[in-house]
């Protein structure tokens, strides 16, 4: 065996101990050498195969390692026939690694329906031993190739039970990682790394050319499965240990918090320390995460779901039938979902998940200022009369519904403001006004609050509310308070959380009087939203109109006093929107044609990830870009489309396409199909080239949030939607949008 | 107390030179016999030992062995500043952590002292075996060099193959393939430039070029270099430093089957 060879040549130059260099040791030949020898080998192999040595048999190792495993899996066939042998004729070898677990036992392990689950079974790792980053990845690889909802919670519940079963340690790295998240989104660490960077990585680390991988990524669609690829082809000269779940977990915090001066640089060289250390179809799941794009269908709503079930089995919650077993399950996902609404942070509901149980988790867990929680959202309605159906017997009322940035503003004791986004994003440094204004209108005795508000742009000469087109021209961040040309309103309709105390479960009409209470208007500044109370309908169609003639976009519906708690996160029954567009002009769909397409990434490999739609021009008998449209499609249509259009894919654009340079798809294709797609509305755009010189001058229109809803097999191309329609479309819902004959607003 | 003191200081210059582009830190280890070094790249891919040996320095003290921790950026950043004939001794103190270059033109006018910060270097020191290679060819540098640069323009990895006939370096890319075959030659009017092959079985392996073309950067270092091949093992490329020692780097092989993969 090569290994021996060197020990019994007693080569000199093998020296494990880093105090003691080769050099001294040459200079000593006397010592011994056989004995140093033998026990510094011993040494290098107990540290976990450290040898060069190792490298040289890690080829021999790994076939033979793989001759044992068809040895060992035939013997499995064997035993699974009638003639069990004996217990006690158990080949010794099983007690080598007793903990050595063939992969394909572990994958059918974690398919398992839960109360069959063993938690201990899929472990291949001792209790408390950092878990590996390959259980979790070959888990993320099982959910990849599974459908069903079901299916995929089990698997990740069963992972998240294993977790908790020996290393609970370990648990929240799993969870955040299974959720693809890094840190709680208001503390907005992302990991920010381009694909531009990962790939840069992936050549340094698997000693390739950044354009190899740049062609492979192509051919494959998929980052991830280059690097799985670029893995497999390169040795190394020693294994890196092997990844664990909280290493690759903190390696991806280092990267998030990595900032500044080589930042780039940085956080690549972690990259490629993970992507180096990684085995099998680790890369795949390291690059994706990294992308945050798993797009294996794991939301995260089931990785909630999984984690209160997890916790029910591992607590083994007593129950008498199964039935009840499945109701417990349904209430800690119910639970767990609520808490983390009220809660968004797994820094903090794992803990005490672990700690307490899922059952006393909203005990323990509970709104805390300064931790966002999402806005709660309203249905849409299609009329007056709807609502008034829906709310039947109950007190309801309106609200404007304004056009602007939805807000939550975090008053803390110690008199610190932040703003945080419907994403939980930190706005604060792209609204120092907002923020300066609140020692204005908050009245003194309030040391502490949380309001939920829409930030309107404004113009404060005319007293106006600008569209919000206007407010999205202001800067992101590190805006200065001197530099302000879009001035704010900001407008408050609800209160979370005031001196101390969560309102989330007080009904709307006591929230909205503690915050009548606690606010002043100020003029320009700081508003309650315009409400009223009514249940007649020409009242309410009055208020709307109005609404919509002082620029909003409609209307939102409340109940005031029953089923009206705050409900974090959740689009809402008892919310209820009313906006002009679902009433008029884009209400009606439009017809379209598809001239170019994107590649699909991740999921859509292999077929269109989106496509480009045009208008037709009649005067010019051309086609003009509107949108781009990837939502609205169903798996199945997707690929009929794929196929369908793939066949019309011609080398360059037509010339009578009319699409802005900047437009790069990655095919072309002849006009041949329509499609109806739905919009919430056209706006002006200086992408999309449809009407423009009709509307205006060099900009065209575009559709905003266009979605599929069939495809026109009777209209032929030159049928579609003309540009003079959508024209015509912009302009009446410019003018159900602006006040009568105020036409210098649209600039 | 550490002092050693080399005439050649350009030799020095060389070495960071040749090894700073694939390791960015690493332990300097010195003992009473020389200084030395073993590095890994980040990538677990290839590995650098350096060693120099004491009695190529004209003044060498260690009073014990001692391990520094080194940016080679840093390093070459500061040696940059030697001229080519200046002789440089390298000083550093017990306990101290920093170390100091020092830097003497040959007519002795000037003299410049450069102190630089040690780093803590977490490193594995590996035990590298001795093992019988079933190839050993010793070729002109420069040659090696020319090779692995040509080739690089063509593919990414690089088919090294010695057979009886020669040694073939075969690579293949978008918009071809390349062979190139060197046959023995020993008879040149120097030593050096003669190419050896000696050979107990053929082997075929293959390597990514760029860390093949990274160790090049060593060629100004000796005129000659050698490369020791066995299937199974990775490949030691040996640039001998004048009465002084040597600087190996061991290059993991490419698994086969990757071939296929630069076909499709």
């Amino acid at each position: 065996m090569l290994f021996r060879v060197p020990i019994a040549l007693h080569s000199l130059r093998c020296s494990c101990l880093p105090p003691l260099p080769l050099s001294s040791f040459l200079k000593n030949p006397n010592k011994t050498p056989l004995t140093f020898l033998f026990s510094s080998s011993q040494r290098c192999t107990m540290a976990s195969g450290r040898t060069v040595a190792d490298v040289l048999m890690g080829a021999s190792r790994a076939a033979a390692a793989k001759k044992n495993r068809q040895a060992l899996s035939s013997q499995s066939e064997n035993s699974s026939s009638p003639t069990k042998k004996p217990k006690a004729l158990e080949p010794p070898s099983a007690s080598d690694e007793p903990k050595k677990l063939e992969t394909t036992d572990i994958l059918i392990e974690l398919r398992k329906k839960g109360s069959d689950f063993d938690p201990k079974a899929a472990a291949s790792w001792k209790d408390g031993d950092p878990v590996p980053f390959i259980f979790l990845a070959r888990a993320l690889d099982l959910i990849s190739n599974e459908s069903g909802r079901i299916a995929i919670t089990d698997i990740i519940c069963n992972v998240f039970r294993t977790v908790m079963a020996t290393t609970p340690n370990d648990l929240l790295p799993t969870v955040y990682l299974s959720a693809n998240r890094v840190a709680p989104p208001h503390e907005g660490i992302e990991l920010g790394i381009g694909d531009a960077s990962l790939i840069k990585a992936l050549a340094e680390a698997y000693g390739r050319k950044e354009e190899h991988v740049n062609k492979q990524l192509q051919e494959l669609g998929d980052l991830g499965l280059v690097a799985k690829a670029s893995r497999s082809s390169q040795r190394v000269l020693y294994k890196p240990q092997r990844l664990t779940i909280a290493k690759v977990f903190d390696t991806f915090r280092a990267i998030a918090k990595e900032s500044g001066k080589d930042s780039q640089d940085k956080k690549r060289s972690y990259i490629k320390g993970l992507l180096v250390a990684a085995t099998d179809c680790e890369p795949l799941y390291i690059i994706r995460l990294l992308q945050s794009k798993m797009r294996i269908g794991l939301a995260e709503k089931t990785v909630l779901v999984a984690l209160g079930q997890a916790s029910v089995y591992s607590e083994a919650l007593k129950c008498s039938t199964s039935k009840n077993y499945s109701q417990t399950l349904e209430e800690a996902a119910k639970i767990i979902k609520q808490v983390y609404s009220v809660l968004p942070d797994y820094g903090k509901i794992v803990p005490a998940l672990l700690h307490v149980g899922v059952l006393n988790l909203s005990e323990a867990c509970n709104f805390s200022l300064g931790v966002p929680v999402g806005p709660m959202l309203a249905k849409p309605t299609k009329s007056v009369s709807e609502i008034l159906d829906k709310f039947q017997g109950t007190e309801f009322t309106c609200e404007y519904k304004y056009d602007g940035e939805r807000a939550q503003i975090h008053y803390k004791e110690d008199g610190s403001i932040e703003v945080y986004s419907r994403n939980a994003e930190r706005n604060t440094g792209k609204y120092p006004d907002v923020v300066s204004a609140v020692s204005r209108f908050k009245k003194p005795e309030v040391s502490s609050f949380v309001l939920d508000c829409e930030i309107v742009a404004f113009d404060r000469e005319k007293q106006k509310i600008l569209p919000f087109q206007i407010l999205s021209t202001r800067a992101r961040k590190g805006v200065i308070l001197s530099d302000i040309k879009v001035a704010v309103c900001t407008f408050a309709f609800d209160i979370l959380y005031i001196n101390g105390r969560p309102l989330l479960h007080e009904q709307l009409k006591v929230r909205r009087q503690e915050l009548y209470n606690s606010f002043a208007e100020v003029p320009g500044e700081f508003r309650f939203a315009t409400t009223i109370t009514s249940n007649d309908l020409e009242e309410i169609q009055k208020f709307l109109e109005n609404a919509v003639s002082s620029s909003c976009e409609g209307l939102i519906i409340k109940t005031l006093d029953k089923d009206a708690t705050y409900e974090p996160s959740k689009r809402s029954n008892n919310w209820l929107k009313l906006k002009k567009d679902y009433m008029d002009s884009v209400g009606d769909t439009l017809d379209l044609v598809p001239i170019a397409a994107f590649h699909g990434r991740g999921k859509r490999t292999g077929v269109y990830g989106s496509f480009l739609l045009a208008c037709y021009d009649e005067q010019n008998d051309e086609y003009q870009s509107i949108c781009n449209i990837g939502t609205g499609f169903s798996e199945l249509q997707l690929e009929e489309r794929s196929k369908s259009l793939g066949s019309k894919v011609i080398p360059k654009p037509k010339p009578y396409y009319r699409v802005a340079d900047s437009m790069n798809p990655d095919v072309w294709f002849e006009p041949a199909e329509v499609w109806e797609v739905k919009a919430a509305d056209l706006s002006i755009s200086p992408v999309h080239r449809a009407a423009s010189g009709i509307v205006d001058p060099n900009k065209g229109i575009s559709l905003r949030f266009p979605r599929l809803q069939r495809v026109r097999d009777d209209k032929s191309p030159e049928q579609a939607t003309t540009s003079e329609q959508i024209a015509e479309m912009y302009r009446a819902q410019k003018i159900s949008h602006m006040n009568n004959n105020d036409e210098e607003d649209d600039e | 107390m550490l002092e050693l003191r080399l005439v050649q200081g350009s030799l020095l210059k060389k070495v960071i030179e040749a090894i700073k582009d694939l390791v960015t830190d690493a332990n300097f280890d010195c003992s009473a016999t020389g200084l030395s070094l073993q590095a890994m790249d980040s990538s677990h891919v290839a590995l650098v030992a350096l060693l120099l040996r004491s009695e190529g320095f004209e003044h060498y003290r260690c009073d014990r062995n001692i391990s520094m921790g080194m940016n080679l950026n840093n390093m070459s950043k500061m040696l940059k500043c030697a001229g080519n004939d200046d002789i440089i001794t390298i000083k550093g103190d017990d306990g101290s952590d920093t170390i100091t270059f020092m830097f003497e033109s040959p007519n002795q006018d000037k003299i410049s002292d450069f102190e630089m910060k040690l780093m803590d270097i977490d490193s594995e020191h590996l035990g590298i075996p001795e093992a019988e290679y079933h190839a050993i060819v010793k070729m002109p540098s420069s040659e090696f060099s020319r090779i692995c640069k040509d080739l690089s323009s063509i593919g990414d990895t690089v088919i090294i193959s010695v057979t009886k006939e020669g040694v073939k370096f075969t690579t293949r890319g978008d918009i071809g393939t390349a062979n190139i075959v060197c046959r023995q030659n020993k008879t040149v009017d120097k030593p050096d430039e003669a190419t050896i092959i000696e050979m107990n079985e053929p082997v075929s392996l293959t390597f990514a070029l760029r860390y093949l073309n990274s160790f090049t950067k060593a060629t100004s270092l000796s005129e000659s270099v050698t490369i020791s091949l066995s299937s199974d093992l990775p490949v030691v490329i040996e640039y001998k430093i004048a009465d002084m020692g040597y600087i190996r780097f061991y290059l993991a092989p490419k698994i086969e089957d990757d071939e296929e993969e630069i076909k499709s």
